[in-house]
């Protein structure tokens, strides 16, 4: 489930997935990042913490969008938690439309999210 | 969540069209047709650069809407794109050559059990920043309008 624009560091359950892409509007690119990141809940252990950082990515579609909630899914499905970093303010009012930012954490900075998931693990 | 207007007639016609084209339904031309429509709005500065994100975001909705629901993917069927303005307004006009849709299959995601849904989310969104989202012929042809960035409000 290779994905050539996803960034993958791993600190025991801690996922922290970085996207290098600024837009995520074509089918290849959407489907290959969802699959990267499933892969990477279902190769965790139990109750895995994700923090996407989205730091770079400016252009989302609503099929993205709709892949979070699929990733969001099995992330739930093993009693994990995830988090979305670094969204751009030109992009957040997507989240807030969609009502997505009920179900998501959302953090400026991932690596101080990354510090806050390792103070409080699950 | 806001009414959804699909109407059965034909959209009104357009003041100044300054563009038409037609393409396949093919989403490997999807890019292509989203730059050329970015293109016509931006050039003309009926949109500003931070409205980006937004045109590109309704544009793809509204174009893999048509190809491959309104068209059912059949890369023999084209998708109509008009470009124009009624002096205040861009319009973006996109038509395919399916029988339109109605609106129990958008799902309302104001409701609860909606919000874990992995689709639906596009016409919601584009409503909420277009000025203008309504559907002719039955749901087969778009209408997207929003206020130019060029013409001030008195």
């Amino acid at each position: 489930m290779a994905c050539d624009f996803l960034i993958v560091q791993r600190y025991d359950n801690l996922v922290l997935a970085k996207v290098t892409k600024e837009r995520l509007l074509d089918p290849a690119s959407i489907t290959s990042l969802s699959d990267a990141l499933i892969a990477e809940v279902n190769r965790s252990a139990m109750r895995p913490s994700i923090v996407l950082d989205l730091a770079e990515v400016g252009y989302l579609s609503s099929a993205m969008i709709g892949k979070l909630v699929a990733v969001l899914k099995a992330v739930k499905a093993v009693k994990g938690r995830m988090a979305l970093a670094g969204v751009k303010p030109s992009i957040m009012p997507l989240f807030k439309i969609t009502q997505l930012d009920k179900l998501f954490d959302f953090s400026e900075d991932a690596e101080q999210l990354i510090l806050a998931y390792r103070r409080k693990p699950l | 969540m806001k009414e959804l207007r699909i109407l059965p007639g034909p959209p009104p016609a357009l003041e100044t069209c300054v563009f038409t084209a037609h393409w396949p339904s093919r989403l490997d031309l999807k890019q292509e047709i989203m730059d050329a429509i970015s293109a016509q709005l931006l050039d003309r500065g009926w949109i500003s650069p931070a409205d980006c994100p937004w045109v590109s975001l309704c544009l793809d909705e509204v174009l893999v809407n048509a190809m491959m629901h309104g068209n059912e993917g059949d890369p023999r069927l084209d998708i109509e794109v008009s470009v124009a303005t009624d002096g205040k307004r861009w319009v973006v006009l996109v038509s395919d050559q399916g029988t339109g849709f109605t609106q129990a299959v958008v799902p309302d995601h104001d409701l609860p059990q909606s919000l874990m849904l992995e689709h639906g989310r596009g016409i919601r969104i584009m409503q909420e920043w277009l000025d203008e989202l309504s559907y002719y012929r039955n749901g087969s042809c778009a209408w997207l309008a929003r206020q130019r960035d060029d013409v001030t409000t008195s």
